[in-house]
């Protein structure tokens, strides 16, 4: 068995588990965070997209031990009890998304885009979810959601979409 | 997956040992975006996996006296955040850009790339249209090669078991030279080559061609060098008929298959686009920026 110590969401923790074991796995089978889904396995949906470090990588093609003493940010890190994060509330105002499995993934690759680039142009939104697949709403409403929450987080006025 | 050990090596001296103490079923793990999909699918999985991915001493991009020297360990995101790269080789950067997707690139390196060997790999064309040389270390020591010579066939290469690809280095003579990379995918986002492309030339006298290269990728059993449309360049006035031709003859220098992704001819009419397109994006930047040979 390997020791593994990653701070999840802010969070210490600790599991101990066969060297085998993906990112995800511990995720979502040690620290019960199922937020992170299962898709392909194989690193093309990136429904299991999570950021190390602040970087966008896909969980399922990581090993637990290699995210040892390293942070980790899942969708359970981004809302408070009260509040969404302004990009989930920007998804949820957009209806950008409808059965929601792709979510937790795609946003994550729209935090890691706004962290680095605060006012991306549509084609940077484009590159960003080119790793995430969603089968259902589409991308067109989650760029325009992800566009109102960069301005939303630069502090610029906005208004509630139609 | 299959149960293994994973043992992490502090830098590559470290890496090597433990390959000597854990040979023969052990295996180098970097980014882990090809070994741990392949390892998910087999039925035969090393006893033991040595990590690499702190490996601090693989990381390094530095100018050096023999050129520009990248670690195996550089992450595709990191060469397109490179400034050093980004300035003498924009092509690298462009390369890299069209490698899967955010998530693949930020845990991805050039050195699991290049090791993986298959005939598509991106970042493979570029590198051999630049001369690049790669630095292998063993328990023997160091040893180096021209990349062209590293790639025997698809997936297979002439790296031991108890190897590691070091570094890739790109010649001093070669730093700036203007370089275009071109991809055909089926997508713009996680979509593999059917055909790649990178062509490199210096120009003297503002038209004459001077050892250009053409590298072509996914159309051989490896990344192969058009030599034919090199000779025939070689010298030459550039005029859009001349790289226009250089395409037509890059066709017959591959050796394109059919598969589920696309016919051979198809892939023989985007290698001579391809080239062609690569040259003219060459030639560009030679103008743009004048280095003289
Ligand atoms: C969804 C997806 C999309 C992809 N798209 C593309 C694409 O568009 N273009 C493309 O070219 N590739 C693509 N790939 C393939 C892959 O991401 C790249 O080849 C990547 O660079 C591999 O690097 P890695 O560090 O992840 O290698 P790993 O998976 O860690 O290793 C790959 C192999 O190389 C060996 N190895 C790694 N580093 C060393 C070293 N320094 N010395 C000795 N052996 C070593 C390992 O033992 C293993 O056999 C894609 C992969 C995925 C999952």
């Amino acid at each position: 068995m390997a020791n593994v110590t990653v701070n999840v969401n802010g969070e210490t923790r600790t599991a101990s588990v066969p060297p085998e074991t993906t990112l995800l796995a511990l995720l979502r089978d040690s620290f019960n965070l199922t937020g992170a889904k299962l898709g392909c396995d194989v690193g093309d949906c990136g429904a299991c997209t999570v950021l190390v470090d602040g970087a966008a990588v896909n969980a399922c093609l990581m090993l637990a031990v290699q995210a040892d003493g390293r942070d980790v940010l899942t969708i359970e890190g981004l809302a408070t009890m009260d509040r969404l994060h302004p990009i989930q509330k920007a998804f949820e105002d957009h209806g950008a998304l409808q059965c929601g499995f792709c979510g937790p993934g795609v946003i994550l690759s729209a935090k890691a885009l706004l962290d680095e680039s605060p006012d991306p142009t549509s084609q940077q939104i484009r590159d960003a979810l080119a790793g995430n697949l969603c089968r259902c709403t589409g991308y067109t409403k989650m760029i325009a959601a992800i566009q109102f929450a960069a301005r939303a987080l630069r502090g610029e006025p906005v208004d509630k979409p139609a | 997956m299959r149960a293994f050990e994973v043992v992490a090596a502090r830098d590559s001296r470290h890496a090597v040992a433990l390959l000597a103490e854990h040979a023969p079923s052990v295996k180098v793990l970097a980014g882990g975006t090809d070994l741990l999909v392949e390892l998910k699918s087999s039925s035969h999985v090393p006893a033991v996996i040595i990590d690499i991915s702190r490996a601090r001493d693989l990381k390094t991009i530095a100018i050096t006296d023999e050129g520009l020297s990248i670690g195996a360990l550089v992450t595709h995101a990191e060469i397109m955040r490179s400034p050093i790269i980004g300035e003498m080789f924009p092509a690298l950067v462009d390369a890299a850009h069209t490698i899967g997707a955010v998530q693949t690139r930020n845990l991805g390196t050039l050195g699991g790339n290049l090791v993986t060997g298959v005939p598509s790999m991106d970042s493979g064309p570029t590198l051999i249209a630049l001369d690049a040389r790669i630095t292998i270390v063993g328990p023997a020591g160091r040893r180096q090669m021209p990349l062209a010579e590293f790639f025997l066939g698809p997936r297979k290469t002439v790296l031991k078991p108890d190897e590691l690809l070091a570094e890739v280095v790109i010649p001093k003579e070669n730093l700036g030279k203007p370089t275009q990379f071109l991809k055909f995918g089926l997508r713009r986002g996680q979509a593999l080559a059917l055909v790649n492309v990178a062509a490199s030339l210096w120009v003297e006298r503002g038209q004459v061609c001077v050892r250009p290269r053409i590298a072509l990728g996914a159309v051989a059993p490896t990344v192969i060098r058009a030599l034919k449309a090199e000779a025939y360049l070689e010298g030459r006035t550039i005029t859009p008929e001349a790289m226009a031709e250089a395409g037509r003859i890059s066709v017959g220098e591959a050796k394109p298959i059919t598969d589920f992704r696309a016919s051979a001819e198809y892939r023989r009419d985007l290698i001579a686009v391809l080239t062609k397109r690569a040259l003219e994006g060459a030639y560009a930047r030679a103008l743009a920026k004048p280095v003289e040979a």
